[in-house]
């Protein structure tokens, strides 16, 4: 089959690869339809992630149609239209009977490099390095799901592949950030990136009770569909200092719950000494994950408000204003997607309308293209907010 | 999974607190190594290397024990504990039937049972070298404990124990496997060291991963054998197109 494979930094080549075959009693080979790009895959791509082997297949938010099944499989047939939550669930271990799917104790197996690195291995996740397990990812023709019971749904009738697609995982995403911030009827809600994970946490605020959705970015076309298709006010960053502005806005009160859905990679758009000692470090490369939301969101919360942590971090961070969290009495919570708790929920939430995460599909290609749309993507040329390819 | 040498037992005296300072150092040196690389996980290496130094967590005997495993013949301990969602009685019961072990130790090739409570174990060593010995159970406790020992003349002595305690709030069962050998000497001896000496935690720890992806979801995930551009896989490996970004 052919597959997108990462053969070192910024070399994503198209390849001919073996086609995947059952592993293991309870996996699924599904044959992929649409995979789209996601933007934690620039931190692959870029190196930033040093776990990655040359030759890798990436992709992790898919959909396609179970072609081949193992025997201990019972909830899929063949033939049936699914998505796969790009976090892999073993179903089984405490965390995921407590719907706790990307803390799964099993799927990862390769757990030396993050019981080194964290303390503690978390699950597997599809196309995302060896740390994290060092599955083949989905922007391939096929690809093999483990555990499939737990972590392939069927695709309801009404909701087409457009909107299906990234219920693996912008979606759910977006969803959780938006569940962990325990919003309250009345509450403000600010969201830190207008990408697609961004996008469906403003709109998932909105149906959690939210009476206001701010959204911050400096691309004109991600705050022009955060205000026309997530109904937010937007922020430019480039253009106002973001703690007057949301002081503004909320009655000098701060926000009630602040959403990170940038991640580690965070452009700082802060005071001009942060900004230079951000850069500073950043060019001696004392640093790898860049701070500058997590330190404004501290700045900007409400007293006794909640930051909601879903962008991407990898290591170590320093110069953490612990002293403003402690002090203002904040509540943190964070972590990479449990799908599968959603996913139902959010399928409902698309077949009454009240979601349609279609339009975050800007671009369409075909799986040779591959590279020029990741290309395309990580500059964020001709308003792309995401690639998806067609195999 | 946690594993721990010597008890967890604290560093005292002026070698702990040379060691200190050295992991303090070392750590650093290696955070900012691992962080001018990119490479966060160096990065998180050293940063943790820094902790245990400021801690005062003992590092010297394993990287001494790594770095230098034929001068090491004094006994060691090694002790493994995981939580499995799965009744004691049912974990019990599975390593109460020795045959079960093979799949949880790799290296192992056989096990014989020759009485209620003796069996004959067989492993290979690197390049073959056959490993041999027989074991008598201890003490059993009905879905608590069981220790064993090695008998006279085993290519590989050693004490075993076994604990199964219920977690609190339903999280299942807490298992510790502590193991306590002498590692041997001889003929083949540093080949069986090479093996079973060097790296006992893992092995320790690597075992009671495997019992608790067994029992909990009753395979072992793997991704040997998926598809990659490597050509290692046999997979024909045409380029059908090059851009880099």
């Amino acid at each position: 089959m052919r597959a997108l494979c990462w053969n070192g930094v910024n070399d994503l080549r198209v390849e001919r690869v073996p086609d995947p075959t059952i592993l293991g009693p309870q996996d699924a080979i599904i044959k992929v339809s649409l995979s789209s790009v996601c933007g934690s895959d620039l931190h692959l791509i870029g190196g930033y992630v040093p776990t990655m082997r040359a030759g890798d297949i990436i992709g992790h938010e898919f959909l396609g149609e179970v072609v081949e099944k193992g025997p201990e499989v019972t909830r899929l047939n063949r033939g049936d239209r699914v998505i796969t939550v790009s976090i892999i669930g073993c179903g089984k271990c405490w965390h995921c009977q407590h719907e706790e799917f990307s803390l799964c104790d099993n799927s990862n197996p390769q757990p030396a490099f993050e019981e080194a690195a964290y303390g503690h291995c978390t699950a597997g996740i599809f196309g995302y390095s060896h740390a994290f397990g060092g599955y083949a990812g989905s922007h391939a023709e096929y690809i093999r799901v483990p555990f499939a019971d737990t972590n392939c749904f069927r695709v309801p009738e009404g909701v087409t592949d457009e909107q299906a697609v990234f219920v693996s995982d912008a979606v759910p995403t977006g969803y959780m950030a938006a569940d962990m911030g325990n919003i309250k009827p009345g509450d403000v809600v600010a969201v830190w990136g207008c990408g697609g994970v961004g996008q469906m946490a403003m709109k998932s605020a909105f149906l959690m009770g939210a009476e206001r959705v701010i959204g911050i970015d400096r691309f004109p076309d991600r705050l022009r569909a955060a205000q026309m298709k997530a109904g937010a006010e937007t922020l430019d960053y480039s253009r106002v200092d973001i703690y007057d502005a949301l002081l503004a806005m909320t009655g000098g009160r701060g926000p009630d719950v602040c959403i990170d859905a940038v991640g580690m990679e965070a452009d700082s758009g802060a005071s001009a000494i942060e900004d230079l000692y951000d850069r500073g470090k950043q060019a001696l490369r004392l640093e790898n994950d860049r701070p500058a939301v997590l330190r404004q969101m501290i700045q900007c919360c409400r007293k006794g408000g909640t930051l909601s942590i879903v962008g991407v971090y990898g290591g170590l961070i320093d110069k953490f204003p612990m002293g403003a969290a402690m002090n203002k009495a904040l509540t943190f919570r964070m972590g990479q997607q449990h799908g599968q708790r959603y996913v139902k929920r959010l399928f409902e939430h698309i077949e009454k309308d009240d979601l349609d995460p279609s339009y975050l599909l800007t671009h369409k290609w075909a799986l040779d293209d591959a590279p020029q749309g990741y290309r395309m993507f990580k500059e964020k040329a001709d308003d792309c907010m995401r690639v998806v390819f067609a195999p | 999974m946690t594993r721990g040498r010597d008890g967890g037992r604290r560093l005292e005296g002026s070698a702990g607190t040379l060691e200190r300072w050295a992991a303090i150092l070392g750590g650093t040196a290696l955070g900012f190594a691992g962080a001018r690389r990119g490479s966060w996980a160096l990065a998180a290496l050293g940063g943790g290397l820094f902790l245990a130094g400021a801690a005062g967590v003992p590092l010297s005997s394993p990287l001494r024990q790594a770095a230098l495993p034929a001068m090491r013949r004094e006994p060691t301990t090694t002790q493994a504990n995981v939580t499995i969602a799965v009744p004691a009685e049912k974990l019990f019961r599975h390593w109460r039937n020795v045959r079960h072990l093979a799949a949880l130790f790799p290296h192992l090739d056989a096990v014989e049972i020759l009485s209620d409570t003796e069996s004959r174990w067989k492993a290979h060593g690197p390049g073959g070298v056959p490993v041999v010995w027989n074991s008598r159970l201890d003490k059993v406790r009905e879905n608590e404990l069981i220790t064993w020992h090695t008998l006279e003349g085993a290519d590989l002595p050693h004490r075993g124990t076994v604990l199964f305690r219920p977690a609190p709030g339903g999280r299942g069962t807490e298992v510790s496997l502590t193991l306590a050998y002498h590692p041997p000497g001889g003929v083949g001896g540093n080949a069986v060291s090479r093996l079973f000496g060097t790296a006992p935690e893992q092995q320790a720890r690597e075992a009671l991963r495997r019992l608790k992806r067994i029992m909990e979801v009753g395979e072992l995930p793997t991704i040997d054998g998926q598809p990659s551009g490597r050509a290692e896989r046999g997979g024909s490996r045409s380029r059908m197109q090059e851009v880099t970004g």
